[in-house]
């Protein structure tokens, strides 16, 4: 595990042109450079976090320590209870941990106030959930613009990103819709286009596809990867879904609240069917 | 990529968080109507209770004025036949202020001065209070204290130094009852008896000098026909005999209200007459041999009817001398409302005491009732809470403030306390009003206190939206004070 952390670049090496430039050609090598010119973006110091039920603690997260750098795509795997959620909520800001740390953008998630919990929700991470948790009263448009409102964007301006985010998405034309009206795949969709109203620096996707058919699912990793590689978007998955091993740069796996190995794309394909067997 | 800071999440507005809880209540429609429902439910209640109860306040208010106005050429033709007892002088004394007219009388017919007269007027309200305190008690309890004396006896009783002992010694050992008076003020008082005691004497003297010299015109009339000229010179000797009978005021009103009991009793011995029997009979359905006075008043209660009733009585050589339909149909009119005055009277009993004036039954219930929708609205607003846990923690995740959660909840059962509120509000106080005037009947419409009403209607509306909002508080705190996974874990 050491030997693949010291592949990472460091904290202080901005060149974020240089990485828009090498996203423009996905090969293996510009997604090497990709990684190492990259600044980092999420880092946990060894993170734990353990749930008391009664008398029994269970120990969900053993101690994690991960960097992701800006524009990446990361797919987090692992047997359920393996504390892949956990893990989630921690670097989303979502739950507090009971030791260690969790710094986005080189900020201690512990220190701030709730106010700027708020603002950091709103304003650096989008969040994509398996059930889309799509507000039920909301249009389409509304859902999309409800982050931005709670930012301070002004409604026409809102309204208008929120069109064009839509449109990102191919749903321009439901903007009106209720997502009683919509099929899980545009849900998803409109909740992707909702993670994105405030760009975001991060993206968390909490098994985006699980709820979805092959075909709905292919549609929004197919999103998915188009925000990474055009527009440089950070993107942190879990997945059981293996399609998403094609489109992402590091496969991290998780096991029994630990790290169990972190990998590149290429060196994974090599062995996908031993990995298999083994994440189920 | 964007700049990073971190700064305070800015405050949403409350424009656009109504917006976003009106949304919100339009979606759960079905929902929200049943919240409201149990707050209506609620505050009808209160608003029933508070409008019967403002209703009967001012409906017993008004019946008191009407009844005393109605009585007063009963309380002449007491007064001008007879002086009454020692203790109905005292009380005619003690209820008196020092302008009003019995006041004056009792002064000039008795030649008191002003000094002699205070002092008659203290003593008099102290009488008062004892014997009222001793009469109200039970009857175990009075007989231990003053054996079987009643009235003014009582004061009598009491001065005999061994009964009054014995009454202080036993009334000591009955803890819950106080006497109205220091004792020694009492025994002070007691001791001046027999002064108060010849004062009243000569109070009712003089007023037996008085109704003698008014017989004297009165002649072999009756006193209600004596009363029927009160304005005239029936009046002056009235006046002349040493009564202050305001010539402006009350002279007038007593002299109506002699004509119309004259007018009545002619009317009534009209049953006397066959014929006038035989035309009643007809219109009520029944034999003339059952028809009663009441069949007849309410016979007359139409311009036609008493026409032809006027005829009958011609048929049958009844005198109709100085009658006439109007004069029969306002007759019948002001019987009707005497008899529902009374009627009021009696149903308003005890009405305007206790808290608000619902009495100590009605304001306990109102308050146990309070608390039961109190409980009920926190059920159903601990649910919507509840069951919109994923919602709430979404919002969180899309960097909705702790406060714009607890605003939206406050908010939306703010919303749906107004709107039961209002409703209930306005159902209680048609109902309270309903059943009312059908109990008391129309007659009493202008005696309903719409102003109080209003404000009542008022205080029920707000009194429905606190109660909403403050079952809202609690579970809306909890609710946004959790963290968003652990809000989206509870199902």
């Amino acid at each position: 595990m050491e030997e693949k952390q010291q592949t990472r670049p460091e904290a202080d090496i901005r060149q974020d042109t240089a990485a828009e430039a090498a996203s423009q050609a996905p090969a293996a090598e510009s997604r090497k450079e990709k990684l190492a010119s990259g600044r980092v973006i999420i880092r946990t110091v060894h993170l734990k976090k353990s749930y008391i039920m009664k008398d029994v603690v269970t120990e969900a997260l053993r101690g994690m320590d991960i960097e992701i750098v800006t524009g990446e795509f990361i797919s987090v795997m692992g047997p359920s209870g393996s504390g892949k959620s956990t893990f989630f909520n921690m670097i989303g800001a979502l739950d507090s941990p009971t030791s260690g740390r969790v710094f986005i953008d080189e900020v201690d998630v512990a220190q701030l106030t709730a106010e700027e919990l708020a603002y950091l929700r709103c304003h650096k991470i989008g969040y994509i959930f398996q059930s889309y948790n799509l507000i039920k009263y909301m249009t389409a448009l509304e859902n999309v613009t409800t982050p931005m409102a709670f930012g301070g964007v002004q409604p026409d301006e809102a309204r208008e990103r929120g069109m064009d985010l839509l449109d990102l998405v191919g749903l321009k034309d439901r903007w009106h819709h209720r997502p009683v009206e919509m099929s899980g795949g545009q849900q998803q969709r409109v909740a992707i286009a909702r993670s994105l109203s405030n760009q975001p620096s991060v993206l968390l996707c909490d098994e985006p596809t699980a709820n979805l058919d092959l075909h709905t699912g292919q549609e929004i990793l197919d999103i998915l990867e188009k925000l990474n590689t055009e527009k440089n978007v950070t993107i942190i998955c879990a997945t059981h879904d293996h399609r998403m091993m094609d489109i992402c740069d590091r496969l991290m796996w998780i096991r029994d609240g630990s790290i169990d190995r972190i990998a590149l794309r290429e060196d994974v394909h090599i062995e996908i069917g031993e990995i298999g067997g083994e994440t189920e | 990529m964007k700049e990073i800071h971190v700064a305070d999440q800015p405050w949403l507005g409350l424009k656009r968080t109504a917006r976003i809880t009106l949304d919100g209540i339009r979606y759960r429609l079905f929902r929200a109507s049943v919240t409201v429902a149990v707050i209506g439910v609620a505050v009808a209640f209160l608003m029933n209770i508070l409008s019967e109860s403002l209703i009967k306040r001012g409906i017993a208010s008004s019946t008191r004025d009407k009844i005393a106005q109605m009585r007063r050429v009963y309380d002449w033709s007491a007064r001008l036949t007879s002086p009454g007892s020692p203790e109905s002088v005292l009380t005619e004394l003690a209820g008196a202020n020092a302008e009003d007219d019995i006041y004056a009388e009792i002064a000039s017919m008795c030649d008191f001065d002003q000094a002699t007269m205070e002092a008659f007027h203290l003593q008099g309200r102290q009488a008062i209070t004892a014997i009222r305190f001793f009469t109200d008690l039970d009857y175990a309890k009075r007989r231990s204290l003053v054996h079987t004396a009643a009235g003014v006896q009582i004061l009598e009783y009491l001065r005999v130094p061994q009964n009054f002992e014995r009454m202080v010694a036993r009334l000591g050992e009955m803890k819950s009852i106080r006497f109205p008076s220091e004792m020694v003020e009492f025994e002070k008082f007691l001791a001046r008896w027999p002064e108060l005691k010849e004062r009243t004497e000569s109070v009712m003297v003089a007023r037996r000098r008085a109704i003698a010299a008014v017989s004297v015109p009165l002649g072999r009339r009756t006193i209600q026909q004596g009363l029927a000229d009160a304005d005239g010179a029936f009046g002056d000797a009235v006046r002349q005999a040493g009564f202050v009978f305001d010539k402006d005021g009350v002279a007038g009103e007593v002299q109506e209200q002699a004509r119309q009991l004259l007018d009545v009793l002619r009317l009534e011995n009209t049953m006397d007459g066959a014929k006038c029997r035989q035309v009643i009979a007809q219109k009520a359905n029944v034999m003339p041999a059952d028809v009663n006075v009441m069949m007849m008043w309410k016979y007359l209660n139409s311009k036609k009817f008493s026409t032809r009733y006027l005829a009958t009585m011609s048929e049958d050589e009844i005198d109709v001398e100085g009658l006439t339909p109007a004069r029969l149909v306002l007759l019948a009119d002001a019987r009707q409302e005497r008899a529902s005055l009374i009627r009021a009277e009696r149903l308003t009993v005890g009405a305007g005491k206790g808290f608000m004036g619902l009495g100590e039954r009605l304001g306990w219930l109102l308050f146990v009732s309070l608390l039961v929708c109190g409980i009920g609205i926190s059920n159903a607003m601990l649910m919507t809470v509840t069951e919109r846990f994923t919602e709430i923690a979404t919002l969180k995740c899309l960097g909705a403030l702790d406060g714009f959660i607890m605003l939206m909840f406050v908010l939306e059962s703010s919303i749906l306390g107004i709107v039961g509120g209002v409703f209930g509000a306005i159902v209680g106080a048609i109902i309270g009003l309903g059943r009312m005037l059908s109990s008391f009947g129309l007659r009493f419409a202008d005696a309903i206190p719409a102003g109080d009403i209003l404000i009542a209607i008022l205080a029920s509306v707000v009194m429905g939206m606190v109660l909403a909002a403050v079952a809202a508080v609690l579970p809306s705190y909890k609710a946004a004070r959790l963290a968003p996974m652990e809000a989206m874990r509870i199902e």
